[in-house]
């Protein structure tokens, strides 16, 4: 089998699916990319058995066929080859050897018979969704998702569709992050558990525009189409905790500040803050917001006192100033509400401006006031 | 579970008792002697289960949870005793003293069963199917009582080991017989193989260990998840899950009998309200959270039955219990139905996340 293509393409389509693989692989063949050429079409394949992400590109071929290839080396090449046309060839044994201008260069494939199956998409229920509107859906809930894999429920983000809209949901226990979308209509009702990975490498490999991709899904697997460019993975088997009892109904005060003013101090006071717990003091009087951290082992102290408009008794409560940061990353807007009740119930972050056909909703725990 | 930590193969033992309630009744009470005998709830009325029958009862297809109407239906002689817990406790503890004689690394898996791990003994005895011998001796000496052990070098082969030669077995599956052995158990028999995956398997045309050993580490995680690694490590007789003292409790739960039946769901659900705040104190008390909620219903008749669901991870907040326990009522209809008792059970108990505890600790509050 013989092929030639050019060597920046190909290294771009290999760059969007390369994440899929992992470094230390239990089976060799997992380090491989499978390339299937028909019809002057090459379809390259990643995966790491959960995720399988498979691009497309025209190609020059004499004749159809398929090999793996080991992926780090040949990106590590392709990196370095200056762009042109490279020559593939490929013997009855998986040898392949790639010809450039420079010179030429050997590396051993391997039998693609025995690269595994991708899942089969029977059975499944599908949509279309813009690009943007997922991966502004994945940009906002991925950072909230959480690494204890003794709650798988919760390492991955929760899909909950509807006729009307679609809801990107993902809480580690502490906090709790949900985006609605109400330009996009599913078929039904339903709900999944998209692990972070795929995630990760969607969120990176879609283009955040209005192209349209196409969703499938059925009890075991999520498949999504772009162009031709597909990703499919296995969906976290487990139930979502039932994270709308968790939601305070009314939080009666009310707390709006400028968003990036209120980030620049968390990030400046969270310095001086406690490592293992973050904790910054939020103590709100009228219309001032006072914000404190210390750290009592090595004597550190940051105090900042800033504007702001409150609309409720008088309150200190505390929260990590991380998981506050990474909130207010989330909500891009000038101004932010946060509704408070008790110094320990959960507040609400939600963007003051947002558009008609978005909603976000942050929810965090506070930490416990030591007197 | 991937690797094993171990530098030599480990000595494993299972000790089973043989048909223990039934045995502690026959020992203290000479008139059941060679009788078959179910410890349990009567049939009379009440929807009683077998929770133990004598092996002269077995021999007529009593088994144990049987209800037992069923049970006296097979064998009209049969004689119903009333537990006694108490008692049961008692000999458990004087069995777990026999262990500890030999080794401090004891895994209790309930009153009547245990895993030791006997690679360093503490009497230097050094020989596994010896220390199985001598235990068995000294409960037989001391509780006249008749226990089964098996031995292997992993805690997998160690318990279908001691179920090979029941009662008053021993048998050892050394580790150049345990492949061939695995290979020959049908698949129902693994571990993590319930119903509905060995009904899957069976469909694939997988039977026994020698037709789960055919496919690649790929295709079985491809067919069962994560468990198929531990399939493909099980049928090469790979196990290298540690013997984990002090896990004693099995399970936890809390019921209420009503003083009248219930019979609107909303009153159902109140006293699920109630038994799962009950129950979580338990927990809480305990430090223990399980992967499985089992909730129990008893009818005005006295039908029992109970369901459950389990999670892939430990169930650690109240709300999760008691939506379960609400579903599961749910899904065993509440139409017409009357209900005297209900209870709600945690079991599969994992170790509660370490890190969760750190984290509180720290003061950080938590939404589930």
């Amino acid at each position: 089998m013989k092929f030639i293509v050019s060597s920046s393409a190909l290294l771009k389509q290999l760059q969007q699916i390369s994440g899929v693989i992992n470094a230390n692989t239990v089976l060799p063949i997992l380090e491989d990319f499978l390339f299937e050429i028909e019809k002057n079409k090459l379809t390259v394949v990643a995966t790491d058995l959960e995720t399988v992400m498979r691009v497309q590109m025209d190609v020059e071929a004499n004749e159809n066929g398929r090999v793996c290839i080991p992926a780090k080396i040949l990106i590590d090449s392709l990196k370095n080859i200056p762009d042109q046309p490279l020559s593939f060839n490929i013997d009855k044994n998986f040898a392949v050897e790639l010809t450039s201008d420079n010179g030429k260069y050997k590396v051993m494939g391997e039998n693609p018979d025995n690269f595994p199956k991708e899942p089969v998409a029977d059975d499944t229920t599908s949509f279309t969704i813009i690009s943007s509107a997922l991966v502004t859906g994945i940009n906002k809930t991925l950072f909230a998702v959480s690494t204890d894999d003794l709650r798988p429920a919760m390492t991955g983000v929760y899909f909950e569709l509807d006729e009307k809209y679609i809801q990107f949901v993902s809480t580690d226990a502490h906090r709790l992050v949900r985006y609605k979308r109400t330009d996009v209509a599913c078929p039904r009702k339903d709900a999944f558990i998209v692990p972070k990975k795929p995630l990760n490498i969607l969120k990176s490999a879609l283009p955040l525009n209005s192209d349209e991709l196409t969703i499938s899904y059925n009890s075991n697997h999520l498949f999504v189409k772009h162009g031709s460019t597909q990703m499919s993975c296995r969906l976290i088997d487990a139930r979502f905790p039932d994270y709308k009892v968790v939601i305070p109904a009314d939080n009666p005060y009310k707390l709006t500040v400028n968003r990036s003013d209120f980030q620049s101090a968390l990030r400046r006071i969270s310095v001086f803050s406690n490592k293992s717990t973050n904790q910054v003091v939020l103590n709100i009087q009228g219309s001032e917001l006072n914000l404190a951290a210390q750290d009592v082992d090595f004597s550190f102290e940051g105090n900042e006192r800033m504007k702001c408009q409150y609309d409720g008794e008088d309150l200190a409560i505390a929260f990590n100033a991380r998981f506050l940061i990474e909130m207010l990353n989330a909500a891009d807007s000038g101004e932010i509400n946060v509704e408070l009740s008790t110094a320990t119930k959960a507040g609400i972050l939600k963007p003051v401006e947002v558009d008609e056909n978005e909603e976000l909703l942050m929810l965090v725990m506070p930490l416990m006031l030591n007197n | 579970m991937e690797s094993n930590p171990h530098k030599y193969p480990r000595k494993i033992i299972h000790i089973d008792m043989d048909a223990f309630y039934a045995s502690i009744e026959q020992r203290d009470n000479p008139e059941y002697r060679g009788k078959p005998i179910v410890v349990g709830g009567s049939p009379e009325g009440r929807g009683g289960v077998v929770a133990t029958a004598s092996y002269e009862a077995r021999k007529f297809g009593i088994k144990s949870a049987m209800p037992s109407k069923k049970a006296l239906q097979l064998c009209p002689h049969v004689l119903f005793i009333r537990p006694r817990f108490d008692a049961y406790k008692e000999a458990s503890q004087k069995i777990r003293a026999i262990f500890h004689r030999y080794t401090d690394l004891i895994e209790p898996l309930s009153l009547d069963e245990a895993f030791l791990d006997v690679t360093e003994d503490k009497l230097q005895i050094g020989s596994a199917i010896d220390i199985a011998r001598q235990i068995k001796q000294a409960i037989k000496d001391e509780l006249n009582l008749t226990a089964s052990a098996g031995i292997s070098v992993n805690k997998f082969v160690a318990k279908i080991a001691s179920d090979i030669d029941k009662p008053d077995g021993l048998t050892f599956i050394g580790p150049s017989r345990i492949e061939q052995f695995m290979q020959e158990l049908p698949v129902e028999k693994f571990f993590g193989v319930g119903r509905v995956t060995a009904d899957k398997m069976r469909k694939m045309g997988l039977h026994t260990g020698a037709d789960l050993k055919k496919l690649s580490q790929d295709e079985l995680t491809r067919h069962f998840g994560k468990a198929g690694r531990f399939f493909f490590n099980i049928v090469r007789g790979i196990d290298n899950r540690e013997v984990q003292p002090h896990r004693e409790t099995k399970s936890i739960g809390a019921e209420d009998t009503f003083a009248y039946d219930l019979t609107e769901p909303e009153e159902m659900f109140a006293a699920l309200e109630r038994i799962a705040l009950i129950l979580f104190d338990r927990l809480q008390r305990h430090n223990m959270y399980g992967r499985t909620v089992t909730v129990k219903i008893k009818y005005h008749d006295f039908k029992l039955r109970t369901r459950s669901q389990s999670f892939p991870a430990t169930v650690t907040d109240i709300v999760m219990i008691t939506e379960t326990a609400k579903q599961l009522l749910v899904a065993t209809g509440t139409e017409d139905k009357k209900i005297r008792l209900l209870g709600i059970t945690v079991s599969n108990f994992g170790e509660v996340p370490v890190k969760q505890e750190k984290e509180d600790a720290s003061g950080q509050l938590k939404l589930f």
